[in-house]
């Protein structure tokens, strides 16, 4: 039996090898338990997080705060905004944009019925410039809208004819004429009275012709809407005050 | 009873120097500790078996551990961190390999065989 001899070389390695082990078992240790120096660079850690903690709280705080900014001038807006819708509402209603109720008077217009022979049938007949004089003396009476066979009268209204048929808003209105005014009843009625050619038809050309003319006050008088487009082709705005 | 006396020294050394091994390097160090312990192995083997050779026992540690210190770097360069395992699995084989002929050759020389 010869014992073995171990080379000087190997046996060094073994002592390395034994070094080697003993400071991955010193590492280990070190995980386990937190050294004092690595224990004062958490506390460091902890410091600069405490300190970011602090800094994002002011930033959240100053966020806050344009965030109400932004919030109460958002409410502004839409209180501006509120305001440009009404006003677009009142001046829809006042362009004849959209229905309208109230009191108002309600003026017939039909065609004479009997025409004796020999006589100008013109004479009996309902005319564009009669309906035009109406409108224009319910609106000297104070109407705030007025609609003929339901086609609102607005500010670009011709009233005219073509032919045989009366054109308003450029619709074929066939008689009898109806004509809505929103208004004082009694104020448009005097005006009626005051105008002359009004008065002619409401008096004595319906007596003579037979012209089935009336005027009644009504307590709830709806106008309708104007139907037809108003975008200014050829006039352009001048600027000045809206 | 030579190498284990150096085991020993080498502990004791180690324990009490009280240095630890910086994380980054733990993975160098754990395959450098298998090629260390392989080498060993193998040099124990040879010793028995008469034919250990200063040169080829150097040449064999310092090749086992550079290699595997290449396969843990190249494993961490492209991201494939696991590649380590290779050398791992590779020095445990040929580790157990070693000791269970260390161990044969040990019970012969003892005649409990």
């Amino acid at each position: 039996m010869d014992r073995p001899k171990y080379s000087p070389s190997l046996v060094i390695t073994v002592a390395v090898l034994g070094f080697i082990v003993a400071l991955a078992f010193n590492t280990a240790r070190g995980m386990a338990e937190v050294r004092p120096e690595r224990a004062s660079n958490l506390a460091d850690v902890v410091r600069d997080l405490e300190l970011q903690r602090v800094n994002l709280q002011d930033r959240l705080g100053e966020l806050r705060t344009r965030m109400d900014a932004y919030d109460s001038q958002a409410a502004l807006d839409a209180g501006v905004n509120d305001s440009y819708t009404r006003e677009l509402e009142s001046v829809r209603e006042a362009a004849g944009l959209v229905a309208v109720s109230g009191p108002g008077l309600r003026v017939m217009l039909g065609d004479g019925t009997d025409v004796p022979a020999g006589s100008d049938p013109n004479d009996y007949l309902i005319h564009d410039t009669d309906i035009a004089t109406f409108v224009n003396a319910l609106f000297a009476g104070g109407a705030t809208a007025i609609d003929v066979n339901g086609e609102r009268v607005v500010a670009t209204t011709p009233i005219r004819c073509a032919g045989t048929t009366i054109l308003v808003n450029s619709v074929r209105l066939g008689a009898p004429y109806t004509i809505n005014a929103i208004g004082d009843a009694q104020e448009m009625k005097r005006a009626l009275d005051l105008d002359h050619n009004a008065e002619l038809i409401l008096g004595a050309y319906r007596a003579q012709y037979g012209l089935q003319v009336s005027t009644t006050p009504v307590q709830e008088l709806s106008v309708a809407p104007f139907k037809g487009s108003m975008r200014p082709v050829y006039a352009t705005s001048a600027g000045g005050a809206s | 009873m030579v190498l284990l006396l150096a085991l020993a020294l080498g502990v004791a050394l180690g324990l009490l120097t009280d240095i630890a091994i910086p994380a980054a390097v733990l993975t160098y160090v754990g395959v450098a500790v298998l090629a260390a312990f392989d080498s060993v192995l193998g040099g124990i083997r040879a010793s028995l078996e008469h034919t250990f050779d200063d040169k080829v026992f150097a040449f064999g540690f310092l090749t086992n551990t550079l290699l595997a210190a290449l396969i843990v770097f190249i494993g961490d360069r492209i991201g494939v961190r696991e590649l380590y395992l290779a050398a791992v699995v590779a020095f445990g084989i040929r580790l157990f390999d070693n000791l269970g002929i260390v161990r044969r050759l040990l019970f012969q020389r003892k005649g409990w065989e």
